[in-house]
């Protein structure tokens, strides 16, 4: 191999650098790139039970086979408040569909049900407590905070993950491209 | 003037594959075109906003005074708030000789908790001690609860530091931090 000598060389390497330097800052800034959770994190999540709001323990791997969007939240966190009622009428809209909504709250359940008949929750609300943000933390969500929302295929694998809120819109998209195509 | 410079930039562009050796320019195309790919497309940057961990967000430290008085102190990031109502202090092994003084907050309109207090910046609190533990130390117990404008919260957090206390008359002592402050280039 002949030695790189020449100044187009030079030219192209520092190219090269500064476009590296660029994305090292780009992904230092922009920080949780790339980190979609292990798609097999579905199994894990598949496996879980909590108790719903009558105290009932409810596996979520009952719900495997559907488009299953698991949301981690809490009554305390506004901005989880907020997004909620884009879910109950995504809920409604795609029930027939075979997409199933779960909550899961880093909160007591006398709050969480009281939260629920205001807002005319029409999916189950499962108590995860605080244990829940390390579940949710060993699900992709670095710094463990809510609301943090995933998104399994129909094969149980985890397909999105979102830490804040969900734009309605981009929601239904994701939802509609994991259903089989309709007629 | 623009002419010549464009047509000399191209001319160069053309060569450069003859000038440089074929098996250099091919691992430059393969590392390069990844990277410019990773910039341009949205990914699964776009979904996650950059978030600080909740200890680095609202950084705790704890200073002694005086011989019977620490002040607990807040540097909450930038683009992040605590809620002031949230905030909870408690001290071991001596008891606190009077509630804390929260200094008054920043409101903010929130559509189902009305009026809050927040924190924004640098929030200090002086903690008066029952007596003093002779010499010793004290460990503060801070227990917070914040957000970030990115629209998200973190979950109630319990921070701790020890400080020595100095003797009376001394010098106050230096900060101590929960999490000790992280250096970065690009931070």
């Amino acid at each position: 191999m002949s030695r790189p000598s020449s100044r187009s060389t030079w030219v192209v390497l520092i190219v090269a650098g500064l476009l590296a330097l660029a994305a090292g800052w780009y992904f230092g800034r922009s920080g949780e790139a790339g980190h979609l959770p292990d798609p097999a994190g579905g199994k894990t999540l598949l496996g879980v039970s909590l108790p719903d709001l009558d105290g009932k323990d409810q596996a979520l791997g009952q719900w495997k086979g559907k488009v299953l969007i698991v949301n981690f939240w809490a009554t305390w966190c506004v901005p989880c408040r907020e997004e909620m009622p884009e879910f109950v009428k995504l809920q409604k809209e795609f029930r027939d569909r075979g997409v199933q909504f779960v909550g899961i709250a880093v909160d007591d359940p006398a709050k969480v049900k009281q939260f629920a008949a205001e807002l005319g929750l029409n999916y189950p609300a499962l108590i995860g407590g605080y244990g829940a943000i390390e579940l949710s933390r060993s699900l992709g969500n670095r710094v463990g905070a809510l609301p943090y929302t995933l998104v399994l295929d129909r094969q149980g694998r985890i397909s999105r993950a979102q830490l804040g809120p969900y734009k309605s819109a981009d929601l239904r998209d994701i939802i509609t491209q994991l259903l089989p195509k309709s007629g | 003037m623009k002419p010549p410079a464009l047509r000399e930039l191209k001319l160069r562009a053309k060569c450069a594959p003859d000038l440089v050796p074929a098996g250099l320019m091919h691992l430059l195309r393969m590392w390069t075109l990844p990277w410019a790919l990773a910039l341009l497309a949205p990914s699964a940057a776009a979904q996650q906003p950059k978030l600080l961990e909740p200890e680095r967000a609202f950084a705790f430290s704890v200073q002694a005074v005086d011989e019977s008085t620490v002040e607990a102190r807040f540097a909450v990031a930038n683009g992040y708030y605590l809620y002031r109502e949230k905030l909870k202090f408690s001290v071991e092994p001596v008891a606190l000789a009077a509630a804390p003084v929260l200094p008054p907050g920043q409101m903010k309109h929130d559509e189902f908790f009305g009026d809050v207090e927040t924190y924004r910046g640098t929030v200090a609190i002086r903690l008066p001690l029952k007596g003093s533990p002779g010499g010793g130390s004290v460990t503060v117990k801070a227990e917070s609860q914040g957000c970030a404008d990115a629209g998200v919260c973190y979950p109630p957090q319990l921070q701790k530091v020890t400080v020595a206390l100095p003797a009376r008359g001394a010098r106050p002592g230096e900060p101590v931090y929960a999490t000790p402050p992280k250096k970065s280039w690009f931070n």
